[in-house]
């Protein structure tokens, strides 16, 4: 394999999957060299296969919806429970008596 | 607007309805579009991280960013496309972390459609040999290369989308997928 069929190679690749032109610099390399014709062609198959694959669905892990569902859930209890009074009364009362604490513990000099 | 006897109409107007409902908070209609959608947004985390474990963790952090952005979402793209744009940052996100899982086969357990020459056994044979090996050379391009084919080739995006999803410019992506195709030609010679 040349030089040229190495520098040539994603250009032809583009242009097998795209349906493009090969780059003009290496055109004339390539209508001439049955390396690169054979590459063009290989390339223009895998792209016929990567475009097949688009049609492809896998089924999602059958706990997904319940995870997904469950994590809404725990998020909107969390956000609830802010929402309570209660909760706002109990943080302000941990966080007074946090700092109660923090006063009234003895500090060597 | 579409003719509303159209069934592809009716499913679209449902859709919005049921995006609407979410929008507001309505659980339910967001649990319908999540069963609905949630195949297509594992078999691209599938493709992009390769590990079924990491892909089921990326689809599951996917609908729950789907879920606290639905309000913003304008409804100017179709919802599977703004799914998979999600599910494009979270796997690279997820990726960033898990880098252990990187390796994994991107298609291992993808079942393709049957070949289209099914009546004539040696071609789909060969179509399935290449399939394979297809697989195998996309496993080997490195990350970022393997994202671009996978949003270009498989999923028919344009260059800006890539670019746009990924956060990279319009060129860094061409180059990618120039790069990434080169190697896979180069691969699938070296593997004939």
């Amino acid at each position: 394999m040349s030089v040229v069929c190495e520098m040539a190679a994603p250009f032809i690749a583009n242009s097998a999957v795209d349906g493009g032109e090969v780059l003009p610099l290496f055109r004339s390399h390539t209508a001439t060299c049955l390396k690169c014709q054979a590459r063009h062609a290989a390339m223009a198959r895998i792209a016929r296969e990567l475009a097949a694959m688009g049609s492809v669905r896998v089924a999602a892990p059958t706990d997904l919806e319940w995870r997904v569902m469950s994590s809404l859930d725990g998020e909107l209890a969390v956000s609830r429970s802010w929402s309570r009074p209660i909760a706002w009364l109990a943080a302000v009362l941990s966080m007074t008596a946090a700092v109660l604490i923090w006063k009234l513990i003895p500090r060597r000099a | 607007m579409g003719n509303p006897s159209d069934p592809g109409q009716v499913e679209k107007n449902r859709e919005q309805e049921l995006i609407a409902r979410a929008q507001k908070g309505d659980r339910s209609a967001f649990a319908v579009l999540l069963r609905e959608h949630q195949d297509e947004v594992y078999t691209l985390a599938r493709r992009l991280v390769g590990d079924q474990h990491l892909a089921s963790d990326v689809a599951q952090e996917a609908l729950i960013r789907a879920w606290r952005a639905l309000p913003k979402f304008r409804g100017d793209a179709r919802l599977s496309t703004w799914l998979y744009r999600i599910t494009v940052n979270t796997a690279w996100t997820h990726k960033k972390r898990a880098k252990r899982h990187q390796g994994a086969s991107i298609d291992d357990h993808l079942e393709l459609p049957a070949p289209v020459d099914a009546g004539h056994p040696e071609m789909a044979g060969e179509i399935l040999e290449l399939r394979e090996r297809l697989r195998l050379a996309l496993d080997r391009i490195p990350d970022a290369q393997r994202e671009v084919v996978v949003l270009k080739d498989i999923y028919g995006w344009s260059h800006a989308e890539i670019a746009e999803s990924m956060g990279i410019s319009v060129t860094a992506a061409k180059v990618r997928l120039h790069r990434a195709r080169g190697r896979l030609a180069k691969d699938l010679e070296e593997t004939a």
